[in-house]
């Protein structure tokens, strides 16, 4: 019998799940008191920024596995407060389905993300190599990783991007042949616009240009990236061999516009131009898009994206569901009947 | 009914029909399918559309590029064939979605009785079927790369409007279909500056024939000459994107609309 005994970001907040993280150092011990204490016979710990998960196959009856599971993790913790819905508990054949759902991306902040898959194998690969797993676990972790990849192969779910920054990306790649020899500008060294700019260098930007008022910031930005920093008057000189250019600056007026575009564009043998404008008031004249190839996307039509791809990931959940329902049906341990007055177990 | 050329052909064009109305499902889902379907429908129709030609060719004893329905198969032949080989990258096989709808258009025109006209041949076999052949290669050149050029301008619209097709779809970047529009421009403007040179060599052996007023002649030389500034333009001036790629379409726009017509005016050229 598996069970589970966790909190997400689903029901706890950021600084109750920082109370129950297990730092990598802390996960064998865990893992060993859970065995040693006889709470488990095999026993995998995910512990990531979003969610604390214990899960257990034991011979117990779950409504003594779990109690005891619930008081084990609050005492390694040194929690003392009252929990109620913090926590779940799943026995089985939910707590099979949640894993499931959780390797497939299902239950995670960023729907369908795939950052989680890595994570589950991680944690499961430790238990594995310190002997904590057995044939209960193994199978059920093999069988979600299995299951994780069929879900990616025959569904949308994890199609498209649902971030600005790999959004930015793959407009890049529509316009772009190859982001591999593309250079690309930042003017104003915002946390977005540096996300994005590791979004593209990820994928192959040749190199990247950064500018800010404050130089010091700029340097620092760059040195972080890999670049190469300008002062803030000399973007534009350095606008001929670019072909990317993330601005978020905090100006109140337009720093890029059709006057000032144009006579680069020459400069640039009007070779294509993505300008990514994550800048709240916008850095970039809307004007500038109407130039030939030249291609203006602001914060919004970013974000209008990524709710579009989201809102398919979303549209897609039902199919994941019913192919996790399928497969965690053929993992489960076949339980024995019913018997007249006995009733089913409230974990949650 | 007996099986004739035209037979086969008319098999090709259904095939090519089909691959039409699979375009319009591709368009109606954002270009987010794969086009293996495209490419096979054009790879049966190619066969029909080669049989065509064979049966043809025996029939007659000769190479089929005789009147205009003839030219009009060879030519169409030449775009499928350089499109199938385009086509093995999985990435350009787009171009068939696109090219589809033109086949099928054009080889419906090419099916009315009129085109298809016998001629007296006054030139030498081997010359002939060698400008025809250069010919045949050019508009297919120029029909693909009229095609990637649609795709672009497709493609930049979406991108400029922000529609959100334009991510989801699995056309090809902007780069590369300029490139592919580019290089096959280029490689059809060889083509035709080779068959031109060729249309010397036939013109000594026809005689007292008078070229420089021949309608198909002129506009072969205008035809010419508009590939030759979209290819200057973009190298020299950098006038790329998607004025090269409105310049492509446009241009072989204008070659079908008068191909036929300047076919017909021409004494040397009309069936």
């Amino acid at each position: 019998m598996i069970v589970v005994l966790g909190l997400s970001h689903h029901t706890a907040p950021v600084a109750l799940r920082e109370r129950f993280a297990f730092g990598e150092a802390r996960v064998p011990v865990a893992l060993q008191a859970l065995r040693k204490m006889g709470l488990a016979d095999e026993a995998v710990i995910l512990s990531t920024c979003n969610r604390v998960e214990v899960y257990v196959a034991t011979a117990q009856d779950p409504r003594i596995a779990l109690p005891e599971l619930r008081r084990f993790l609050a005492k390694t913790h040194d929690y003392h407060d009252p929990l109620t819905d913090e926590l779940y508990t799943f026995p089985e054949p939910q707590s099979i389905e949640h894993l499931f759902r959780v390797a497939c991306g299902l239950d995670s902040m960023v729907l369908g993300e795939t950052e989680i898959l890595g994570q589950l194998k991680k944690a499961y690969d430790f238990a594995l190599q310190a002997g904590h797993t057995g044939p209960v676990l193994n199978k059920a972790f093999q069988r979600a990783f299995n299951v994780a990849k069929h879900v990616r192969t025959e569904t949308n779910i994890q199609r498209g991007s649902i971030s600005v920054g790999s959004v930015s990306v793959e407009l890049a790649e529509k316009i772009f042949s190859s982001l591999a020899d593309r250079h690309v500008m930042v003017i104003g060294a915002g946390e977005t616009s540096e996300k994005t700019a590791r979004a593209l260098l990820s994928r192959g930007a040749r190199s990247i240009i950064v500018s800010n008022r404050s130089y010091e910031r700029a340097a620092a930005l760059a040195t972080e990236l890999g670049g190469t920093a300008i002062h803030f008057e000399e973007w534009s000189k350095a606008f001929a061999d670019v072909d990317i250019v993330i601005s978020s600056t905090s100006a109140p007026h337009y720093v890029l516009d059709r006057p000032k575009l144009e006579p680069l564009m020459r400069l640039r043998r009007n070779r294509p131009l993505l300008l990514i404008d994550i800048a709240v008031p916008r850095d970039i004249d809307p004007q500038v898009n109407f130039l030939d190839n030249v291609y203006l996307y602001n914060i919004d039509d970013l974000q209008a994206i990524a709710d579009d791809y989201l809102k398919q990931r979303k549209e897609e959940v039902a199919r994941c569901e019913a192919i996790i329902r399928e497969r965690a049906a053929q993992l489960s341990t076949p339980r024995p009947p019913l018997t007249s007055g006995s009733t089913q177990p409230a974990f949650e | 009914m007996s099986w004739s050329d035209r037979t086969s052909f008319l098999i090709a064009v259904l095939f090519y029909g089909l691959s039409s109305v699979y375009t319009i499902f591709l368009f109606r889902r954002g270009f987010r399918e794969d086009t293996r379907v495209t490419y096979l429908l054009l790879f049966a129709g190619f066969i029909f559309h080669t049989a065509a030609m064979f049966l043809r060719g025996f029939t007659y004893n000769r190479c089929p590029i005789h009147n205009l329905y003839e030219a009009t198969l060879f030519a169409e032949w030449m775009m499928l064939a350089i499109y199938l080989a385009v086509g093995l990258w999985s990435r350009l096989r787009f171009l068939g979605a696109f090219a589809s709808p033109f086949l099928f258009a054009v080889s419906v025109f090419a099916l009315m009785p009129q085109l298809d006209q016998r001629t007296a041949i006054t030139a030498r076999e081997g010359w002939l079927s060698f400008h025809v052949a250069l010919f045949a290669l050019a508009y297919g050149a120029f029909g693909l790369s009229s095609v990637a050029g649609l795709m672009y301008l497709t493609q930049e619209r979406d991108l400029k409007f922000h529609k959100f097709r334009a991510v989801l779809s699995l056309m090809p970047p902007l780069q590369r279909l300029e490139l592919v529009a580019g290089r096959l421009l280029l490689a059809g403007l060889v083509l035709w500056t080779s068959a031109l040179i060729i249309s010397a060599v036939l013109a000594r052996q026809l005689g007292n024939v008078n070229y420089l007023g021949d309608p198909k002649i002129l506009w072969s030389f205008l035809v010419w000459a508009l590939y030759l500034a979209l290819v200057i333009m973009r190298w020299r001036f950098a006038q790329g994107g998607r004025r090269f790629a409105a310049g492509a379409v446009g241009t072989f726009v204008f070659v079908l609309l008068t191909y036929w017509g300047a076919s017909l005016l021409s004494p040397i050229h009309a069936p």
